[in-house]
């Protein structure tokens, strides 16, 4: 996928046959020499160049510590860049207003290797949850949640709560929750680090159809042989710099 | 706005069932701490209560002359109700006093031999309620010089050593009370916090999909002020079923002293009633914003 790609209607539009205002193609994300010095001193991220256009599926790779998750982070400005720009959906993120920050996280779906979801709360109340929580009306909870749980094909366990479920089952409602907003990038920190190789691959499968929906993907992954079996973008990164950003590319350098 | 208030309110409702040990928890410590500032906000009351009623005794006592008249003693009279230290002034004639001092004599069943006297020996004086103790001096040198007095009893000293007393315990109950409302509220928001951080993920979760602050705030603070509210309404019921035997047992112990304590009760029920709400919201207000600024 490319920048030049058509323009897309949302999500839920395409899903529902409901279709909002069309949206102009452009770059979900850009960050332009971007550097992250923590308060304890280290240097998590040095002079990091990286622009995602809408639609695209990106594989961040690199050993641990290399700058993944802080790079995520930043993205939903849970820390701020100590130096450069970090812009999303056209939101330069360090002149953002406090106030304006939850209105830009709408627009990212996060999803985490450990699930993130509340136990005690089933499946649907999981995903209804953060509609809940940023002054959906109720009436537009229902038909969104169900829309959603029809996507990742969890209608059916709809009621249970997340300890009943397979580890692949609780991603997928980890995944519904992130779709819900209907967001304009999904940003995924390993989310198959604990999934077998089989409920694995059923993941990534729903990642893709998700992203052929019009849904930008940035997902960090340890997951040697499925980013090189998919030959999507890969953006390695090490000591906090980016030493590879090839399209169609492998999990290791090819040399 | 009606979305998110709905929301709070069923939020906080559903938080507090949803933890319940959690809510027992923080409640009972609340019923713990309202009951002991309640019960050191009555003492305090009750001291007070004691101490104006021993500075009302103090009074200055003037002893009249036989030789003068019934004008000289009322000029004498109404010049010192004008005095702006003065409460009240009362005048007791010799007959009086003679009286007085026989219906004391029979209360103490001592037997009475004023009747063998062939004259009354006792003076006619008048006594002079003050509105401030620490003014008898002023009251006393006034009179003093009225040529119809012939001798002011001098309680200097232990009207000093009285308002000295006074005044320390005064100031250690107020420095008391402050101190047990001050741990009180310490405790009180600890236990709110351990409630807010014991829901940390939910928190974050909220966060990362996007709630606004206040929606992340907001459900907490009523929460908070759920279990002040639940805590001192148990608080005020246990206090409303002891109050009886108690001030019953206070009026045994205290038989001396008719102490007046109309307004306490209404105040003991302001002060646990604000104080269990006040300290539920802030400690709430609080637990909430570490997670917020970021």
């Amino acid at each position: 996928m490319t920048s030049h790609e058509p323009a897309s209607p949302s999500l839920l539009g395409r899903l529902t046959g409901r279709s909002r205002p069309v949206r102009t193609s452009r770059d979900v994300v850009v960050l332009h020499d971007v550097s992250k010095r923590y308060p304890n001193g280290r240097l998590a991220l040095r002079d990091v160049d990286l622009v995602v256009p809408e639609g695209d599926f990106v594989f961040l790779v690199g050993p641990s510590g290399a700058g993944k998750s802080t790079l995520m982070r930043l993205l939903i400005r849970d820390e701020l860049a100590t130096q450069g720009h970090v812009v999303v959906d056209g939101n330069d993120l360090a002149q953002l207003k406090r106030r304006a920050v939850p209105k830009v996280r709408r627009k990212i779906g996060i999803v985490f290797q450990d699930f993130k979801l509340l136990p005690r709360k089933t499946v649907w109340e999981n995903v209804a949850f953060a509609l809940e929580v940023t002054g959906t009306p109720r009436s537009r909870i229902r038909p969104a949640v169900d829309r959603v749980l029809a996507l990742v094909g969890l209608t059916a366990q709809a009621e249970q709560v997340p300890n009943q479920l397979s580890g692949g089952e609780q991603q997928r409602t980890a995944i519904a929750r992130a779709l819900v907003h209907d967001p304009r990038i999904i940003i995924a920190d390993e989310p198959t680090g604990n999934l077998d190789p089989v409920i694995s691959w059923e993941l990534i499968q729903l990642l893709l159809r998700i992203n052929e929906l019009g849904v930008t993907i940035l997902m960090a992954t340890h997951d040697a042989e499925v980013v090189t079996a998919l030959r999507k973008r890969v953006v390695a990164l090490e000591e906090g710099r980016i030493i590879r950003d090839e399209l169609g590319a492998t999990y290791h350098r090819e040399d | 706005m009606l979305v998110f208030a709905l929301f709070s309110i069923r939020r906080a409702w559903q938080g507090f069932w949803r933890n319940a040990l959690m809510s027992l928890a923080a409640t009972l410590t609340m019923v713990l701490m309202l009951t002991l500032l309640a019960g050191f906000f009555v003492l305090q009351n009750v001291l007070l209560a004691s101490l104006s009623y021993v500075e009302q005794k103090v009074e200055v006592v003037a002893y009249i002359e036989n030789t003068a008249t019934q004008e000289q003693v009322d000029a004498l009279v109404s010049q010192v109700q004008a005095m702006p230290e003065v409460a009240s002034v009362e005048y007791v004639s010799r007959d009086q006093a003679l009286a007085n001092f026989r219906a004391q004599l029979q209360a103490q069943g001592r037997p009475d031999l004023t009747a063998n006297l062939d004259q009354n020996p006792l003076y006619a004086s008048i006594n002079v309620k003050l509105h401030d103790p620490a003014q008898l001096n002023t009251v006393v040198s006034a009179i003093h010089d009225d040529p119809i007095v012939r001798s002011v009893i001098n309680i200097q000293a232990l009207v000093d050593r009285v308002l000295t007393f006074t005044g320390i315990v005064r100031t250690a109950g107020v420095v008391i009370l402050g101190i047990v409302g001050v741990i009180v509220l310490f405790i009180i928001v600890n236990t709110i916090r351990l409630a807010v951080v014991a829901r940390a993920e939910e928190i974050e979760i909220m966060r990362l999909v996007g709630a606004s602050d206040a929606f992340i705030r907001w459900p907490f603070v009523f929460e908070g002020a759920l279990v002040g509210l639940f805590g001192a309404l148990i608080t005020l019921g246990m206090l409303a079923l002891a109050a009886d035997p108690l001030s019953k047992a206070m009026v045994n112990f205290f038989n001396v002293l008719p102490i007046e304590l109309g307004s306490v009760g209404r105040d003991t029920a302001a002060l646990v009633l604000g104080t269990g709400l006040g300290v539920g919201v802030v400690g709430a207000w609080v637990s909430v914003r570490t997670y917020l600024i970021r």
